[in-house]
């Protein structure tokens, strides 16, 4: 009884020491330019609670261009999300389930080209996205996050655990490739479903050096990037980057706080246990 | 056996073509009057004045300002502009960064505007600073200079005098910083700040006062020069202040006018587009006075600021050149680019309306103005103009961040000359 | 015929990943190959402008900055992901929440966790804060060539540790209870039963975020582009830093394709490393 008090106790330490950092920049968002940096050090009852709250930050926030910046991050991941799940469910699936010649060594091409590291191959993707006149567009921003591997994988992974008796048993009834993918695999796939989306989701709301360079227009501008440039000429405005902070890290905290419960298939696990 | 469910299919298929199409067409917007993109790295309110200006006089021509950050700008232009994205028309150019641009194709000729651009800026310098290889690349706009800016309350709290306002009371580095520790032991918490610190732009004036040049040599000023003794006692003395605890480290260039304006630095090397920012804080007892040069050596500021370019590959250039030739060649235009970021104009008439302006604050924190013209007529030494001047100015900046944090200068400087004489030559 | 028709179908279903692999890995990394062969100053094909970075002591130096980060921040965050994983492996109350703040840190953007970071490690910020109270001096973190590069380590550890510990405990909480009973009835302690049961049952899951964690470190860019732009002097000039100052900062693409096919040629040869060293005889991909 006692080891699972110390154990809940560690646990819980451990939850807030990585809130902390979040929790300071909430209440920095909710305070006076002036007094943000005036209650760290020495530590008092004012470092992480705020002495005089005021909106000021937030107001002004919304009303400059952060909200297109939070829009065009939140469309462009919900549509990498879904088309990224659909283009890696079908790979993942053709990978597993049809039996092609070759079938293999495509898989092996597919994984180790999408183990070329993305950032790394920015600069030139850029050139060619440019010649496409793609800079400065959703269809720009998007692309790159609706090839993933790992979620490829991640599906092959899933499927090959479905047994096989389900798709025999359709194919006898008549059923095509794609109504044994629609109606059969993808009912069954929650688990792998929602652990792709995460992984597509974490790629897409965490870009940096691609919207940077492909899209500093302030339409198209992600959020990540626009925090990063909240410095104006006449000095780095701490609470205007704490308030975007703040409602930069809502959103996925919602979806992540709604979602947590299913992040409970493991890579290697397959689709026969769940 | 080929039963596929042609319904299903199709509407997903069409989803997702819908969405990917969405994501396209959802950016496209079209516009009556013509747009011309500009970028800076100002603020949109320094040059609200002379857009709304033309605005007003040009109703089918819509100018809009983006901001883009100092430290992001080369950035900007290598990726937008060098890849011939047409959707910038207009970019603000830092005078030495000119050659390199236009080297790698990235402003629009202008020399059939030559005779126009010469008569408005009367100054063959300045003209000079927007050339290159015989021809001129951009519209200039601002010149710039430097002022010393003292806080009187601070000085008087250590019994130390404010420095006088003419060049002949101009002081030495070596007096500035022997008052600089008086006025921290008075209360200050630091006795000496550069606005732009870690920059060339800044810290050039004081090797080229020790009489260390510019660091570059050769035909086309490819050749780094950086380990002579003048180089390396400079940058220790560089060194020597932020270890001395005299300035202060980790503060970053978009940081230090917020310091003096909170009434934390005594002495403050900046330009004079801060008098606009100062001047609006109520309790800051200021004045200005010439930029210090070293005892045994000359005195020297920077000059050289923004100029307008033309992107080669703009959609709207007609409308571009318009908009750039009232805010460069026209008085009023011109003067109003200074009126909410007060930099000298290189446009000679509007610089007239511009001293004016700036000698009304004589009364409250010094001959600002006189300061500034002196300076510019006598002592400006510009920034190497160089096709090698980007990469140059990258390397130099980052050993000027390394030097201020405590690495060794004489290894620094090495390192970096060692680096640059293979860099350079690229650049060619 | 039937095999004709699979074939198609098996195409149809692989084509947008198919097309995504080629536009958006394959063609992009011939044109980084290409590029890197063309030096200016010199017609035609050339090695030069391998020479030139491979001579150039900041690059090296990029080299080993990026090599030691690597040998230490990924067991580092693998063994801290693994603990808490091990940890959070059990029914307390409201254990969804604990999970899930930890987690929370990988989905905001790395540009506003090291901006903000970078405030908190300030001399006159809450870290600083905290150490003074306790009597330790002001350290310089960021600016401090020793500390720089632990800072960094610090920040993207806060930041990715929660996502590789969420799939470590997926990965747990399917180790059949069974083989747990089966090896204490043979009088295991608990330091066997991990060692005997769980981390063989991890091994799979464990690979997976050895491999993807390893990419992601080679990757770090934001953290070291906001905070230190690589410095001081050189200690925190990872290897993305470093081809991105070269090609949109100093103005020399070529030389920053060169570095980018020597990063992508580095990476695969750790990733194919780590797999061939990580498989089990037993185990077939397929």
């Amino acid at each position: 009884m006692s080891r699972r008090i110390l154990r809940t106790g560690v646990a819980v330490f451990c939850a807030l020491a990585f809130l902390l950092p979040l929790w300071w920049v909430t209440i920095s968002a909710i305070r006076p330019e002036a007094s943000i940096f005036a209650h760290l050090s020495p530590p008092g009852r004012w470092t992480l609670w705020p002495r005089e709250p005021t909106l000021v930050h937030v107001l002004e926030l919304w009303q400059g261009p952060f909200a297109r910046a939070i829009f065009n991050t939140v469309y462009i991941t919900a549509v990498t999300v879904v088309a990224g799940l659909v283009i890696s469910a079908m790979a993942g699936f053709a990978l597993s389930v049809i039996r092609f010649r070759g079938r293999e060594a495509v898989f092996v091409v597919m994984v180790i080209s999408f183990l070329i590291p993305f950032d790394a191959i920015a600069l030139p993707l850029f050139g060619i996205m440019r010649d496409l006149r793609l800079q400065n567009t959703y269809t720009g921003l998007i692309l790159p996050g609706i090839g993933n591997g790992l979620a490829v994988f991640l599906f092959r992974q899933f499927f090959l655990g479905i047994p096989k008796d389900l798709r025999e048993a359709a194919q006898i009834d008549g059923m095509g490739w794609f109504g044994i993918f629609w109606r059969i695999y993808l009912p069954l796939s929650r688990p792998a479903i929602i652990s792709a989306g995460l992984i597509l989701f974490v790629f897409q709301w965490q870009a940096y050096l691609w919207p940077l360079i492909i899209a500093p227009d302030p339409d198209y501008k992600v959020a990540a990037v626009a925090i990063a440039q909240f410095s104006d000429f006449y000095g780095v405005r701490y609470g205007l980057i704490f308030a975007a902070a703040f409602f930069i890290s809502l959103i996925p905290m919602v979806v992540l706080t709604a979602f947590q419960r299913y992040f409970s298939t493991s890579v290697a696990s397959s689709g026969g246990k769940g | 056996m080929s039963g596929y469910n042609l319904g299903t299919r199709s509407i997903t298929t069409i989803a997702v073509s819908v969405l990917i199409g969405m994501a396209g067409a959802a950016g496209s917007a079209s516009a009556a009057t013509t747009t011309v993109n500009f970028i800076s790295a100002q603020n949109d309110d320094v040059f609200e004045p002379v857009i709304a200006a033309f605005e007003a006089a040009n109703p089918d021509i819509d100018v809009v300002h983006q901001t883009v950050p100092f430290d992001d700008l080369n950035t900007a232009v290598e990726t937008r502009i060098g890849a011939g994205d047409g959707s910038i028309d207009v970019y603000a150019a830092d005078t030495p960064r000119i050659p390199a641009f236009a080297a790698k194709g990235y402003l629009e000729n202008l020399d059939d505007a030559r005779a126009r651009i010469e008569t408005v800026a009367d100054n063959a310098v300045e003209v000079d600073l927007v050339s290159h290889d015989g021809s001129i690349w951009a519209y200039p706009m601002w010149t710039s200079t430097q002022l010393f800016y003292f806080n009187r309350d601070l000085l008087e709290q250590a019994g130390i005098d404010a420095p006088g306002g003419t060049p002949e009371e101009r002081l030495s580095w070596e007096t500035v910083v022997e008052n600089a520790a008086k006025a921290q032991q008075g209360g200050a918490t630091w006795g000496l700040m550069f606005q732009q610190v870690d920059r060339y732009y800044q810290l050039q004036p004081l090797f080229e006062s020790a009489g260390a040049g510019s660091g570059l040599v050769g035909d086309d000023l490819l050749t780094p020069e950086l380990t002579g003794d003048a180089w390396v006692r400079t940058a220790q003395w560089y060194a020597d202040l932020h270890e001395d605890g005299i300035a202060p480290r980790g503060i970053s260039p978009s940081q230090t006018d917020d310091l003096f304006a909170q009434g934390e630095v005594a002495y403050f090397v900046g330009g004079p587009w801060a008098i606009g920012r100062f001047n609006g804080i109520e309790d800051l007892n200021y004045g200005v006075a010439p930029h210090p040069y070293f005892a045994d050596g000359e005195p020297v500021s920077p000059t050289g600021a923004w100029a307008l370019g033309i992107n080669p590959s703009a959609d709207n250039k007609e409308a571009a050149r318009r908009f750039v030739e009232f805010a460069t060649l026209t008085r009023e235009g011109a003067f109003l680019t200074t009126k909410n970021f007060p930099l000298p104009p290189v446009n000679q008439e509007a610089f007239a309306d511009y001293s004016e302006a700036i000698a009304a604050f004589t009364p409250t924190i010094g001959p600002a103005i006189d300061i500034m013209s002196h300076e510019i007529a006598r002592t400006a030494v510009a920034r190497p103009r160089t096709t090698g001047f980007v990469a140059y100015e990258t390397e130099m900046n980052r050993i000027f961040s390394d030097i201020r944090n405590g690495a060794d200068v004489t290894e620094s400087l090495e390192q970096a000359q060692a680096r640059l004489a293979r860099m350079l030559p690229r650049q060619r | 015929m039937m095999l004709h028709r699979t074939t198609l179908v098996a195409v149809a279903f692989l084509l947008p990943a198919l097309v995504a692999v080629a536009v958006l890995r394959l063609w992009p990394a011939a044109v980084a190959v290409s590029l890197s062969l063309d030096a200016p100053g010199v017609d035609g094909p050339s090695l030069e402008n391998y020479r030139y970075i491979f001579g150039d002591p900041l690059f090296l130096k990029s080299l080993t900055v990026t090599a030691a980060y690597s040998l230490i921040v990924n067991p580092l965050q693998i063994a801290i992901a693994l603990l808490l994983a091990l940890l959070m492996n059990a029914a307390i109350p409201l254990i969804g929440l604990w999970r899930t703040l930890i987690l929370l840190p990988v989905a905001i953007p790395q540009s506003v966790s090291a901006v903000v970071w970078g405030v908190g490690l300030r001399p006159d910020g809450p870290i600083n804060g905290v150490l003074n109270t306790f009597g330790f001096e002001t350290q310089r973190f960021l600016t401090s060539p020793d500390q720089a590069l632990a800072s960094i380590i610090l920040i993207v550890s806060w930041i990715g540790v929660g996502y590789w510990m969420t799939f470590l405990l997926a990965g747990l909480q399917e180790i059949p209870k069974a083989l747990y009973e089966a090896i204490r009835i043979d009088g295991a302690n608990r330091w066997q039963a991990f060692r005997f049961v769980t981390l063989p049952q991890l091994r799979r899951t464990l690979t997976f975020v050895l491999v993807a964690n390893t990419v992601a470190n080679f990757l770090i860019f934001a953290p070291v582009q906001i905070l230190t732009q690589g410095g001081p002097q050189g200690s925190t000039n990872l290897i993305m830093n470093e081809i991105y100052t070269r090609a949109f900062v100093s103005g020399d693409p070529s030389s920053a394709a060169a570095a980018t096919v020597v990063l992508v040629i580095l990476v695969l040869s750790v990733v194919i490393l780590q797999f061939s060293l990580m498989r089990a005889p037993e185990d077939n991909l397929a």
